[in-house]
């Protein structure tokens, strides 16, 4: 077609989007690193995943949205930690997509002018899942809330805070916790073939005065989508593990879009005080904890899982290292391309040639993807932006660079009078592999599926908390309803499967959970709320009742006159009942 | 011929990379060629007609213009020289035959004769992560997949502190966790292979200027001083760690 009917406003919105997302992407990418491998031909697999990208993520979020729309899935995503998570979602979706984009233009086989209807819709759907996603927090990205991600809702952060296990540097859990992670790091770099897409940290949230909480998702680390993991990841148990930290005097001022963080001071692992550990998946009734039962059993939790891993990454290595070149480059990009995948198991249409298969419109483009012109086009693309399509007028100078570039071309609004355009690449053309067949089996928290199991439960499984009566019950809301019985059900939901806050219901706040893990306060509070049991048990009450609280933990109740304690009892009374019929809880 | 639309490009000219231009000037010489058999028509071009006319067949062809004319690819992966030697530079350094002589030599190498105490300088890189003490080893080269299956075959040498030149996180993934410490030739503190030596607990130095030090030589690792930080990457501010050869192989 040579005309397509968008709006202004549709046009204007897309740009914005996309400008957006070319002053992160060259942020990121030039104060994060290079991206070389003796092992992969990283830079040829990138190039050839953007094309794929390109050619196929516009039908395959329509057929995805055939069934949810990307608002509702971003619902999902802040319920678990499964691969929908910042890198996946906040930054390579439109990053992949406007990459090949921009390198198809450089090659002559693109107009500015042309997909427009494609890249408006992938623009739109990207939008509507952040807001989604990110509805906590009310950014659409990591970058714009000054990168930091906060995600998760009081009711989820108060189980993670209550549950953690307290440790120190040296003592087995913090050993056994360490060492977990430093596994699940280096197979989480090796399964994405030398990305760091199998992993996320999100936060940083207060926890106390001198602590913040971090949440770090370990994502697809047993055998589900990925043929390369065929009977090596067999015996990892879970495909998502989700580990909490607390850390103490360490600040983590930036939580970018890739899922990385920095700290003042520099995070060391003796500043790690607290742990927890969980997993989940679109299937489970959101986190389910891993071995929180005792200290003890997170410790022998930890230390089978990291066995598990190393274990699996001696066997994958030794896989990789024994295959050909093709091979690589097909991992490595079907990795990268299918970062976004978890999109159509949610949906529950996924489908192997969808995701495992390079798009022969993709695959004519191999031969030139050697190591030499992979690195510089794309270190022109990203880092240097210095392709002819990304320079514009003099006068402009880039968010980070001050330099005339622009990372992606904006859809030129002359399309609106009259200038030739074209709305889409087409439908999904058949793609090929270099790999082995992915074995019908993926490991699920369900169990092991079929991929027809894992698509019926998918459609049919709507988390409890996700329900129609529950899913616009927001923070925002609590805060207003705290303590009536339609947001205690909702807090009991997600406290039910917690050590320390099964059945505590919604009037709860981080002092509260604060106190259930400090003896110090327990005592020093349990004195006050001892002298006057009932009136100034927890938290609410009321102005009243929270002056008097105050009032009384700060003169100890004994500096008062006759007249002022007349007062004092009256207005504790008043709040005492109050309270009683709210139902309020009390540790 | 016909003309393209990035053809009336009013700031961008050519790619700042030769080899890209090579590519992609022969790549827009064949669409321009490709668009006049259909007449100029765009529309049917784009998303149809290309997808026959524009192949891989055409892009080896593009390829070998390069190769005849006498050019050869730089590497990355050991595997790229490996399956084409015909195609890529020659690799130096990575078969057990030479790297018994072979040694880093950076031109901006901090290199000072031996003190009083016997230290020769050989260089510095970026401290990862700060430790009590110096780390003191046997420096093994390690660059190919195949060393790394040796070790993993017959365990890692005892006190091996590993240089390397890849600052990915894969290559040595069955392995890393045995090494004493790291020397890596390239990357930067944040790197995938600095983020997991910090998480080991590893001590490694990374984009390490280093010149001299042969496999089996003792060196020892200054990872007491301050770890690099993100803003002395962001400003260039230099904030090195040393590394001293104690002992020739």
């Amino acid at each position: 077609m040579s005309q397509s009917h968008v709006s202004y406003a549709q046009i204007l919105e897309t740009n914005n989007l996309m400008q957006n997302c070319s002053d992160e992407t060259y942020w990121l990418c030039v104060t994060r690193t290079v991206q070389e491998s003796k092992l992969f031909p990283v830079p040829a697999y990138m190039m050839l995943s953007y094309l794929m990208a390109f050619y196929r993520y516009p039908s395959l979020l329509r057929k995805i949205e055939t069934r949810l729309l990307a608002e509702e899935i971003g619902d999902r995503a802040r319920n678990m930690g499964m691969k929908i998570q910042n890198p996946s979602m906040g930054w390579a979706l439109p990053g992949f997509y406007l990459l090949g984009r921009e390198w198809l233009i450089n090659m002559g086989l693109l107009k500015p002018t042309d997909a427009i209807e494609d890249i408006i819709y992938v623009m739109n759907f990207w939008k509507r899942f952040q807001l989604s996603s990110h509805r906590n927090d009310g950014h659409i990205t990591n970058k714009e809330f000054g990168h930091r991600a906060q995600l998760l809702p009081e009711r989820r952060l108060q189980v993670f805070h209550a549950d953690m296990f307290d440790c120190i540097a040296g003592d087995g859990l913090h050993s056994a916790a360490q060492a977990f992670m430093a596994a699940a790091s280096q197979y989480g770099f090796l399964i994405p073939c030398e990305s760091r897409i199998s992993m996320c940290n999100s936060g940083p949230y207060k926890i106390a005065d001198d602590r913040e909480m971090v949440v770090r998702d370990f994502m697809d680390l047993s055998e589900s989508d990925f043929p390369w993991l065929d009977d090596i990841a067999t015996d990892v148990p879970h495909n998502n593990v989700t580990v909490t930290m607390a850390v103490k005097d360490c600040h983590f001022h930036l939580m970018d879009d890739w899922g990385s963080f920095e700290s003042k001071p520099e995070f060391k692992p003796e500043q790690l005080v607290g742990v927890g550990l969980y997993t989940s998946d679109h299937l489970s009734d959101g986190y389910v904890p891993l071995g929180m039962n005792s200290r003890e059993e997170l410790i022998s939790t930890f230390r089978l899982l990291e066995e598990k891993v190393r274990d699996a990454t001696t066997r994958l290595w030794k896989r990789i290292a024994a295959w050909k070149r093709d091979q690589m480059i097909d991992a490595g990009a079907i990795v990268y391309f299918a970062i976004i995948k978890d999109l159509a198991h949610i949906a529950g249409v996924y489908e192997v040639d969808d995701w495992m298969k390079v798009d022969e419109r993709a695959e004519r483009f191999r031969p030139l993807l050697n190591d030499e012109f992979s690195r510089d086009a794309l270190g022109e693309l990203v880092g240097l932006v210095s392709h002819p399509s990304q320079q514009v007028m003099e006068y402009t100078m880039a968010q980070h660079s001050n330099k005339p570039t622009r990372m992606y071309t904006n859809i030129p609004y002359s399309v609106l009078q009259g200038e030739p355009c074209t709305a889409t690449c087409g439908p999904l053309h058949s793609g090929i592999t270099n790999l082995a067949s992915k074995k019908d089996a993926y490991r699920t928290t369900r169990g092991i599926l079929t991929l027809a199991e894992y698509n019926r439960l998918s459609r049919e499984w709507v988390p409890p908390l996700l329900t129609d009566k529950y899913r616009f019950l927001c923070d925002t809301w609590v805060k207003y309803h705290a303590g009536t019985p339609l947001a205690d059900e909702l807090y009991h939901l997600e406290q039910d499967k917690s050590r320390k806050l099964k059945g505590k219901g919604s009037r709860l706040r981080r002092t509260d959970v604060d106190r259930l893990l400090n003896d110090r306060h327990v005592v020093l509070h349990g004195l006050a709320r001892h002298r006057d049991r009932g009136a100034f048990a927890g938290r609410g009450g009321g102005p009243a009742a929270r002056r008097c609280h105050r009032r009384q933990v700060h003169v100890d109740g004994s500096g008062a006159s006759g007249a002022t304690r007349r007062v004092f009892t009256r207005l504790c009374r008043s709040a005492r009942e109050h309270r009683h019929e709210r139902g309020v809880w009390s540790i | 011929m016909t003309k393209l639309y990035v053809d009336s490009d009013k700031f961008g000219y050519q790619a700042a990379s030769p080899t890209v231009e090579a590519f992609h000037g022969a790549i827009k010489d064949l669409v321009r060629s490709k668009l006049a058999t259909l007449g100029g028509d765009w529309n049917s071009f784009v998303f149809e007609k290309s997808y026959e006319l524009i192949t891989a067949d055409d892009m080896r062809k593009i390829e070998k213009l390069l190769i005849d004319a006498g050019h050869r690819f730089d590497w990355s992966a050991a595997i790229s020289p490996r399956e084409r030697p015909d195609i890529y530079k020659p690799a130096a350094g990575v078969s057990d035959a030479s790297i018994s002589t072979f040694s880093f030599r950076h031109p901006e190498a901090k290199t000072a004769p031996p003190d009083k105490d016997g230290r020769e300088l050989c260089g510095a890189g970026d401290n990862v992560a700060s430790y009590p003490t110096n780390t003191v080893g046997v420096a093994r080269y390690i660059r190919t997949p195949d060393k790394v299956l040796q070790f993993l075959t017959e365990g890692v040498p005892v006190e091996t502190i590993a240089v390397i030149d890849d600052s990915g996180g894969t290559l040595t993934a069955p392995i890393l966790a045995h090494f004493k410490a790291v020397i890596c030739a390239g990357g930067t503190v944040r790197s995938h292979l600095g983020i997991l030596t910090r998480e080991w607990g590893v001590p490694c130095l990374m984009n390490a200027k280093i010149s001299g030090i042969h496999d089996g030589d003792t060196v020892e690792l200054e990872v007491t001083a301050v770890a690099k930080t993100a803003e002395a990457y962001q400003t260039g501010v230099e904030m090195t760690a040393n590394v001293w050869r104690l002992k020739k192989a």
